[in-house]
């Protein structure tokens, strides 16, 4: 058992440092989005003079967001799911449904992560964004048309973050229906989220 | 059916892009006896835009699919030599001109640039012309463009064009642009009549419309190279057959449309103008700059801007002699 | 196998305790699977990529945002104590202005949850103290949080606009007057009870400058719908800006005018924002992927053929279509409901000539009523946790509210012109 306890230990420090720089870079990007569109705003409606770029800029902090704070919803319990079964089911009979849950997402998740690989290096990510441009020289007169994979790539290391947490959990799952849960040190609840 | 190719045009069922598809299934499903279903998707049940589409074309999950040149310039930069203004002189030439060498030496340049995944099968035509349209004043020169704000789509080429004219161009997204065209928050916009119809945009206070005809506006239909190269011989050219009719039908629809929503226009009391000779002409040289610009920044924009060129050149020619031919 | 089949596979995962978002997926790309159509797959999966890729979906962060720094910067008080001045004489005064700041907090926030428990946790122990019931005040704060998501803004009318097409404008006009009457028709409830119970009077009578001072110092927050919607329609800025500007509004009234709010308090406002807001963007981009399958397997003519063999007559369907939506609600949260219904129920109806807003406030309506039904109405835990009452208390006690909530959807059901006048009027409808 004690293997398994050590790998489940690592993996969950791995995982908390990870998603909490994560959950930085989220915060940071969620900040420009807004910055960015206000900015728009004010370019648009009071010089009359709309820029080419936020829109996409705010998108493209958005996606970045998205990658990386869901893997912390999901770690965390955050992820919206009937549970009227867990209050029927003896307390072990729930551990093993929710293992054979963890199970089906991490071939969800495995598939999602083989296709979103070939939409970061595909056609789709060769495509040039149509505004966003970054200066590769110091005197600002080259510039480099970022390709559309740097979005997208945004989902893809969401999805690996996703599988990461998904194993940490299944070891999780297997050493409770094992009675081993006391240890382990909790995962830092997050509350409800949702559009209601 | 043993084969089914599955079609997709990011539109609706009121757009020539649909009348096409008609045409290419049924005159595929009859010619290949059944072999060939065409299952069509119109809309964005199957993808959204150009990249996600071109994607699923390259991989094989999508058989056929319609775009526009803005659509795909983010992958292949150079369709947008369709787009640069008052190349084309007029429908008759514009459609010599995408039946002949031209459109195969496009086909061969995306074939290069996709490593043999995606084949441009045909060109048509999506919504005629686009001319300048706005809410001020009739436009006779560029002169009168002057300081006007024209809403374009996020690309290069109609923002270096709205530039060329002295106008300042400013990105409004399409399902915003009456809003904006109402509030002043723009001036006027580039489209085609039934766009500018379908849109109810005189209803915004598009009053003005110059029938300049700056760009084409071209439907590129691509299909995946691998689907079509997998059919045997006698279907393929049944495949070729149905584009060619899918192109013919898009050259005329919107010859068709065009003239309820002309009159539509004129009646709601509409300024139409139609520049003379010499003011084409002048059009015509304020435009200058994009042509510089396109053959310098556009990837392989010299090559097919030449190509482009040379093609409109011989499609002049052989229609004058055509029209000897037919004077005679 | 046919397609179709991947429907009944995602009920049973979804019931059984799958998570949303891998149900959504897993259940076509089983059947997908199973019948060998490969290149479907990557379509499937393709999708989940490409439909969080949208503009208009950043409204949904924005608005989250927006409503965490009101919440966070106090605002939430001075709504309280302006409908105080308002309300707070009448019998049964502290139930009314329960009702009232929830339809005040609605034109601020897009969220039901948001309400109960920025609300709740000020109102209940208020309530309490002047003798209310515990599962009373409880069930009035439930019942009247679902006006939050039903008054422009709303996040779930945001996901449905993007996921069907429509335009959020209009959507959020059309929410105005059926969210006011949700109100008007929970105050009437208190307004009888309060008779029969003998209801406790919160305060006396304000005086006209004691109310006009309680409406100076809720002059800030009041502006805020008055700025989203008065820009939205004046033409100055897109839903999405609109949600971006009450962003920078929030931050200004906070920090600067109220300065209730401190700079360091800023990060973690923002990271709560972004973790509910990633979750719902992640649904949102299943859903896309949903419905490819949705539209390859042509569910909804089958459906359509299914629904319309039982009646032609479009307002039995609709009251069918209640039931169902009901149901789904008491067991379901309103966005991922909506997310997944909406594919599959939209098209029918419109194909028989129900305007698509009126369908998508039809839906946004009911399903948030089911947020405050037992057994699993997600608002009914919100305020439990808030008030310390048992789940099953507050459940008996909201059942008069329900009642008129049910009376609301189907006046807004089979009255059209409930939603569609404002939307029409505003030049968004023909
Ligand atoms: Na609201
Ligand atoms: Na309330």
């Amino acid at each position: 058992m004690t293997p398994l306890i050590a790998a489940a230990r690592l993996l969950g420090a791995v995982n908390g440092a990870v998603l909490g720089a994560g959950r930085m870079l989220g915060v940071l990007a969620i900040a420009a989005m807004v910055a960015a569109t206000l900015l728009q705003v004010f370019c648009r409606y009071v010089l009359g003079n709309a820029l080419p770029w936020p829109d996409e800029a705010a998108r493209f902090c958005m996606l970045w967001m998205t990658g990386l704070m869901a893997p912390q919803a999901f770690r965390a319990g955050g992820f919206v799911a009937i549970d009227t079964f867990d209050t029927l089911l003896p307390g072990r009979g729930v551990q093993a449904l929710q293992l054979v849950f963890l199970a089906i997402s991490l071939a969800v998740l495995v598939i999602a992560a083989r296709i979103g690989l070939s939409e970061v290096t595909g056609i789709g990510g060769r495509f040039a964004t149509a505004s966003l441009y970054l200066p590769v020289s110091w005197g600002l007169d080259q510039w480099y048309r970022v390709p559309r994979s740097w979005m997208m790539a945004s989902l893809l290391v969401g999805v690996w973050l996703l599988i990461l947490v998904n194993i940490e959990l299944m070891l999780r799952r297997v050493l409770a229906l094992l009675g081993h849960e006391g240890d382990l040190p909790e995962i830092a609840g997050a509350g409800h989220g949702g559009a209601e | 059916a043993d084969i089914t190719l599955r079609a997709t045009a990011n539109s609706n069922e009121n757009d020539e892009d649909y009348d096409g598809l008609v045409v290419f299934k049924n005159y595929v499903e009859a010619a290949s006896n059944g072999a060939i279903e065409v299952e069509l998707f119109i809309g964005t049940q199957l993808c959204s835009n150009g990249a996600e589409c071109l994607q699923g074309v390259a991989d094989g999950s999508i058989d056929i699919f319609m775009s526009t040149s803005g659509g795909v310039a983010g992958l292949f930069p150079y369709v947008q030599v369709l787009d640069l203004p008052y190349l084309m002189p007029d429908d008759r030439t514009a459609e010599k001109v995408l039946s002949g060498e031209f459109t195969r030496k496009m086909r061969q340049m995306a074939l290069e640039d996709s490593g043999d995944t995606i084949r441009l099968m045909t060109i048509g035509n999506t919504g005629g012309w686009r001319n300048f349209a706005n809410t001020q004043k009739r436009i006779e020169t560029p002169a009168d463009l002057r300081g006007m704000k024209m809403r374009t789509v996020v690309a290069d080429l109609p923002q270096e064009l709205v530039k060329a004219m002295g106008a300042s161009p400013t990105p409004i997204p399409w399902p915003e642009l009456f809003t904006s065209l109402q509030t002043g928050v723009v001036d006027g916009t580039k489209n085609g009549i039934t766009d500018i119809m379908g849109m109810k945009f005189p209803d915004a206070g598009l009053q003005y419309l110059t029938l300049d005809g700056h760009a084409y506006m071209a439907a590129l239909w691509w299909m995946s190279n691998q689907t079509f190269q997998d059919l045997p011989d006698n279907l393929k050219r049944v495949v070729v057959d149905g584009f060619y009719a899918l192109q013919q039908a898009t050259f005329a629809s919107p010859k068709r449309k065009s003239i309820a929503a002309y009159e539509a226009f004129v009646e709601g009391g509409g300024d139409l103008y139609v520049p003379t000779p010499a003011q084409k002409a002048e059009f015509r040289k304020a435009a200058d700059p994009v042509y510089d610009w396109f053959r310098a920044n556009v990837g392989r924009g010299g090559e097919i801007f030449d190509a482009f060129a040379a093609a409109v050149e011989t499609a002049r020619s052989e229609l004058e002699a055509e029209r000897a031919a037919e004077l005679d | 196998m046919t397609l179709i089949w991947f429907l009944p596979l995602f009920l049973l995962l979804l019931l059984a305790g799958l998570p949303v978002f891998f149900g959504l997926l897993a259940a076509p790309g089983a059947i997908l699977w199973l019948n060998g159509q490969d290149r479907d797959i990557t379509l499937l999966y393709r999708n989940l990529y490409n439909g969080m890729d949208s503009f208009p979906l950043m409204a949904i962060p924005f608005f989250m945002l927006a409503g965490e720094l009101m919440n966070r910067g106090g605002i939430t008080l001075r709504l309280v104590e302006f409908s105080q001045a308002l309300m707070g004489h009448l019998r049964g005064g502290l139930a009314h202005v329960n009702i009232l700041s929830s339809i005040l907090f609605a034109g601020l926030s897009g969220s039901a949850v948001a309400d109960t428990s920025a609300l709740g946790s000020m109102l209940i122990p208020a309530m309490e103290k002047q003798g209310y019931s515990r599962r009373f005040a409880a069930a009035v704060t439930a019942a009247s949080s679902v006006i939050g998501p039903i008054i422009p803004p709303s996040g779930i009318m945001i996901i449905y606009a993007y996921v069907m097409g429509e335009s959020v404008a209009a959507l959020f006009l059309a929410g105005i007057v059926p969210g006011v009457l949700v109100g008007l028709g929970l105050m009437a409830v208190v307004r009888l009870m309060a008779g029969r119970h003998d209801f406790p009077v919160a305060s006396r009578k304000a005086s006209w400058g004691e109310r006009g001072e309680a409406s100076l110092k809720a002059f800030f927050p009041l502006m805020t719908p008055v700025i989203i919607l008065g820009g939205i329609l004046g033409g100055v800025f897109t839903p999405t800006e609109a949600a971006a500007v009450a962003v920078a509004y929030a931050l200004v009234i906070g920090l600067f005018v109220l300065r209730s709010l401190r700079l360091r308090d800023l990060p973690d406002v923002f990271a709560r924002a972004g973790l509910s807001s990633a979750v719902v963007l992640l649904l949102v981009g299943a859903a896309m992927s949903f419905k490819t399958v949705v539209s390859l397997s042509h569910a909804p003519e089958a459906l359509a053929a299914l629904v319309l063999g039982l009646t032609e007559n479009p307002y039995l369907l609709l009251l069918l279509i209640n039931l169902l939506l009901f149901v789904v609600g008491m067991f379901l949260d309103a966005g991922p409901a909506i997310i997944i219904l909406g594919p599959i129920l939209g098209p029918v109806f419109a194909g028989m000539g129900i305007d698509p807003v009126h369908f998508a406030i039809i839906m946004c309506v009911n399903l948030t009523v089911g947020l405050a039904t037992p057994p699993m109405g997600l608002v009914l835990f919100v305020a439990a946790s808030v008030s310390r009452e048992r789940v099953a208390a507050i459940s008996r006690a909201i059942l008069p509210f329900l009642a008129v909530e049910i009376a609301v959807i189907f006046l807004i059901t089979f009255v059209p012109a409930i939603c569609l006048t404002i939307p029409r009027l505003a030049g968004f409808l023909d």
